[in-house]
């Protein structure tokens, strides 16, 4: 029995590994942007990457697609574009007999990987249209649901710099997103290894190593591991401190937050905190698994008022103060 | 053993030296404290003893107080959960323990068979068995152990310090209910001396009463007052039976000028005139060898005129040598020299007797004036405090009564035409009556002054002696102060069913608690041995015996 379990997770662990490898032959410098992303993956979540421009997000996409044999699609979001180009539309055509038919024809969106990219360039009712695919797995064009195939995963990137002519995600799409996570520039090590691998004639290549169904194994394996419900319970008192109200919140957020995480971001904890786990070939959920996630799992749902924004105040700095006045369950 | 009972046992091995340690670490801390507590008392105690009644109620409850705390640190146990977050912690099990022990013991929990609960928990159990509890928490000695050891020992050397008024606790020593001035202590040594002494006058129980007087004062079996009465009550038994010194003195001094009227007896006549009794006896014993060789009968008769008369001059306690000189004037008449070396002989004894009388007499007076000083300091310390205590009272209720009185003099301020409130001027004098001692009416409409007008009461403006103007002097000195108490008196009464109730009350007669009978003497002991004897100071006595002598009348005349 424990030998079946065994094997699980050291497959887990192996396959893991293996992804992260061939990502990390193209991606330098990233190995918390990396594991945050195929945590997300596996968590069956999204993801938001979050930096300047050049840092190599896109690249990080279309790298863990090249990894995978799975069907990636790729968006560029702009101002002027439509739910429809994404979801994809009916179009007219002729059939056989020349009448005239209307076929649905599918947006990108129908893929097993999805880059959206710059996503906050699209108008809300554009950015709309990624809400129910992303929840429910389902696009609804007109009279009929079409089911998305499985694993479904949105990985999505935006520009923190440039806030002209964009639009900011509204709270529902942000609480959609699994993670997000900040890319931030590399060390000046990192960035030699980039130079020496990408200025050269051959380009690093990546090979398809997991394919769906395995993705799927591996989501299964994650959802077995146990967690006590001490273990939850800190997970749990971690989300409600991020809500301005007593008794879990603290002083900073009281003064600096609207709105906190939702029980989505309680779930993101104990998922996260799950992976972390197996990755460290355990098969409990221990605190500091979920203290590992939260910056990840809750610095996108936790909304700052307005005096947080008039003091520049970063959402990490209140997850950093509620980590901090949270004790571990005894 | 199964992975639970594994996992419980380490658990509970845990947790026991856990608490082990912890009762250690807060035991030896609370003794830290509360060690302070008796050692700042014994400091204290040196400088000011205390008695054995309140060392004894404080150490006890010092000892409940620990025995209390500590008690209450071993009621304190740690959960098998807490056992486990504490073992997770230490041996950074990231809470393996303490979820398997979950998993294990919560009820109704839908994961508790799965395989994966499973495992989770035989992981638990194998890494459980292989803590090495004694590495984890390892028996060691609190540090503040040592403190509270050195505290300990400080409190045992303090009591053995060689301090004049140290106690010793450890062998339940302790300062006495009263303690006594070294004056008084040497007071009543010498009264000790003196009333030995005196047990040859048939009075040996005045030592046992006085030395049960003193152990009753120290011990607090009685207060002041009462050892100040029953040391009157001392002084009232032993003034029992005593001689009449001046009037001995004066039965010697006229039995002397009789004896001087017979050559034979001008000896026993000036050694009796200087109250020298031993030189006296030895010349009636001379006299009664020598008075009857050869003597013609002019003398014969001189010498028994001298001594009738000298047996006529005896005073109360002579009476027996009264009767020897007359039986010896008898016997001259008879011609007897037996019988009058008989009654000389005879007289001799008496007059040593008398000697001896004397002496412890003396004795007992002195025994009585120390008496008398040792109730008199007593007396005087007791009106010490009582006068503290009535100061201190009587200024706390100044203060509150001029509070009082300000705040409805303010009231009445107000007033233009100066007459304000009745109520608040008379509040206002009230206050300054309390504060001054004295009786003044307020005046209406003037706020209260704590005490300023009886200040200026006490010392009034004047001149001095050389007549210099505007000099301040204090001619009235201090007020006087009547700290009358009225005695609580009983009295047999009734309530309302009729049941006999005895009721307490100050007496109605205002009889005071006062005693005025025993005013304190302001007189040193060497001015009260001046005047409460006759006897002539050494250093006058030839110069006034010369001067008698010299304005003596001439024999004869």
């Amino acid at each position: 029995m424990s030998t079946a379990i065994d094997q699980q997770i050291e497959t887990f662990q192996n396959q893991f590994k293996r992804i992260k490898d061939e990502v990390s032959k193209v991606i330098v410098g990233y190995e918390d942007i990396i594991d945050g992303v195929i945590m997300s993956l596996l968590a069956h979540g999204h993801v938001l990457l979050e930096g300047v421009p050049g840092l190599g997000k896109t690249k990080l996409v279309s790298t863990l697609s090249n990894v995978m044999h799975l069907k990636f699609s790729r968006i560029q979001f702009t101002p002027d574009l439509m739910p429809a180009d994404i979801t994809g539309t009916n179009v007219v055509q002729e059939g056989k007999h020349g009448e005239k038919l209307l076929q649905f024809q599918p947006g990108p969106i129908f893929a097993n990987i999805v880059l959206a990219d710059e996503v906050n360039r699209a108008t809300p009712k554009t950015q709309s249209a990624l809400l129910e695919a992303m929840e429910e797995t389902t696009v609804s064009v007109g009279k009929r649901t079409f089911r998305l195939e499985e694993p479904f995963f949105v990985l999505a990137t935006q520009n923190p710099l440039e806030q002209e002519g964009t639009y900011p995600l509204p709270e529902a799409q942000l609480d959609r997103f699994f993670m997000k996570l900040k890319v931030d520039y590399p060390t000046v090590d990192s960035l030699h290894t980039i130079m020496n691998r990408t200025t050269r004639v051959e380009e690093p290549q990546v090979n398809r190593i997991v394919d769906g169904a395995e993705i799927l194994e591996m989501r299964k394996t994650i959802r077995a591991v146990p967690i006590a419900r001490p273990v939850q319970d800190y997970a749990v008192r971690l989300m409600l401190a991020t809500h301005p109200r007593p008794p879990h919140a603290n002083a900073t957020t009281m003064r600096y937050v609207r709105c906190g995480a939702s029980p989505r971001g309680a779930q993101a904890l104990v998922i996260g905190g799950k992976i972390r786990a197996l990755l460290q070939n355990r098969v409990h959920v221990s605190c500091e698994d979920i203290r590992a996630v939260t910056y990840g799992a809750l610095r996108h749902r936790v909304l700052l008022n307005f005096e947080g924004e008039a003091e520049r105040l970063d959402t990490d700095t209140i997850l950093k103060s509620i980590l901090e006045s949270t004790p571990e369950p005894k | 053993m199964s992975d639970k009972e594994l996992i419980i046992k380490s658990l509970q091995k845990v947790e026991r030296r856990m608490r082990t340690n912890r009762l250690l670490r807060e035991v030896a801390f609370g003794l830290c404290i509360s060690l302070l507590i008796p050692v700042l008392f014994k400091v204290w105690d040196i400088f000011r003893p205390f008695g054995g009644r309140t060392v004894a109620i404080v150490l006890v409850l010092w000892v409940i107080g620990v025995a209390a705390y500590v008690g209450w640190k071993m009621s304190q146990k740690a959960t098998l959960l807490e056992a486990a977050a504490a073992i997770d912690t230490r041996a950074s099990l990231r809470d393996e323990i303490k979820s398997a022990y979950w998993f294990v013991t919560a009820a109704n929990t839908p994961q508790r068979s799965t395989e994966w609960v499973e495992l989770q928990v035989r992981r638990a159990a194998r890494r459980a068995s292989q803590l090495n509890i004694e590495q984890l928490y390892p028996r060691t000695i609190p540090r503040n152990s040592y403190f509270a050891a050195g505290l300990a020992l400080l409190l045992i050397a303090l009591n053995f310090a060689p301090f004049s008024q140290n106690h010793n606790w450890v062998l339940l020593q302790a300062a006495p209910a009263f303690s006594l001035t070294p004056l008084e202590l040497k007071l009543i040594n010498e009264t000790k001396k003196l009333l030995k002494e005196a047990q040859k006058l048939d009075q040996p129980e005045l030592v046992k009463q006085l030395e049960e007087i003193v152990e009753n004062l120290q011990a607090g079996n009685i207060d002041p007052a009462e050892a100040l009465k029953q040391l009157d009550d001392l002084r009232n038994q032993l003034a029992e039976g005593n001689l009449d010194m001046a009037n001995i003195n004066e039965g010697l001094d006229e039995m002397a000028k009789d004896l001087s009227g017979a050559p034979e007896t001008k000896d026993v006549s000036e050694a009796m005139a200087e109250h020298d009794l031993k030189s006296t006896a030895e010349e009636l014993k001379k006299l009664a060898e020598e008075a009857m060789d050869a003597k013609d009968a002019r003398g014969m008769k001189a010498l028994q005129d001298a001594l009738n008369q000298a047996a006529e001059s005896a005073k109360p306690g002579m009476q027996n040598l009264s009767k020897d000189m007359k039986a010896a004037a008898d016997s001259l008449a008879n011609q007897d020299s037996k019988a009058f070396q008989d009654a000389m002989k005879q007289a001799a004894n008496d007059v040593q007797s008398l000697q001896q009388k004397m002496a412890d007499q003396q004795a007992k007076n002195a025994a009585s004036q120390d008496i008398q000083n040792l109730a008199d300091s007593l007396r005087q310390r007791q009106q010490e405090q009582q006068a503290k205590a009535a100061q201190n009272a009587g200024q706390q209720g100044a203060a509150q009564q001029a509070q009082q009185g300000n705040q409805q003099g303010k009231e009445g301020q107000p007033n233009p035409d100066g007459q304000g409130d009745p109520n608040s001027g008379a509040q206002s004098g009230s206050a300054r009556n309390d504060s001054s001692g004295g009786s003044q009416e307020g005046q209406q409409g003037q706020p209260g002054k704590a005490g300023d007008q009886a200040q200026a009461g006490a010392a009034g403006s004047g001149q001095n002696p050389s007549g210099a103007p505007q000099a301040p002097m204090n001619i009235m000195g201090a007020p006087t102060k009547l700290n009358v108490k009225l005695e609580q008196e009983k009295l047999a009464g009734e309530n309302d069913g009729g049941t006999p109730q005895n009721l307490e009350e100050a007496s109605k007669q205002e009889r005071s608690k006062l005693d005025y009978r025993n005013i304190p003497s302001q007189l040193s002991p060497a001015q009260k041995d001046v005047l409460n004897q006759d006897k002539i100071p050494w250093e006058y006595k030839s110069l006034i015996k010369n001067y008698f002598q010299a304005i003596r009348p001439p024999r004869g005349k």
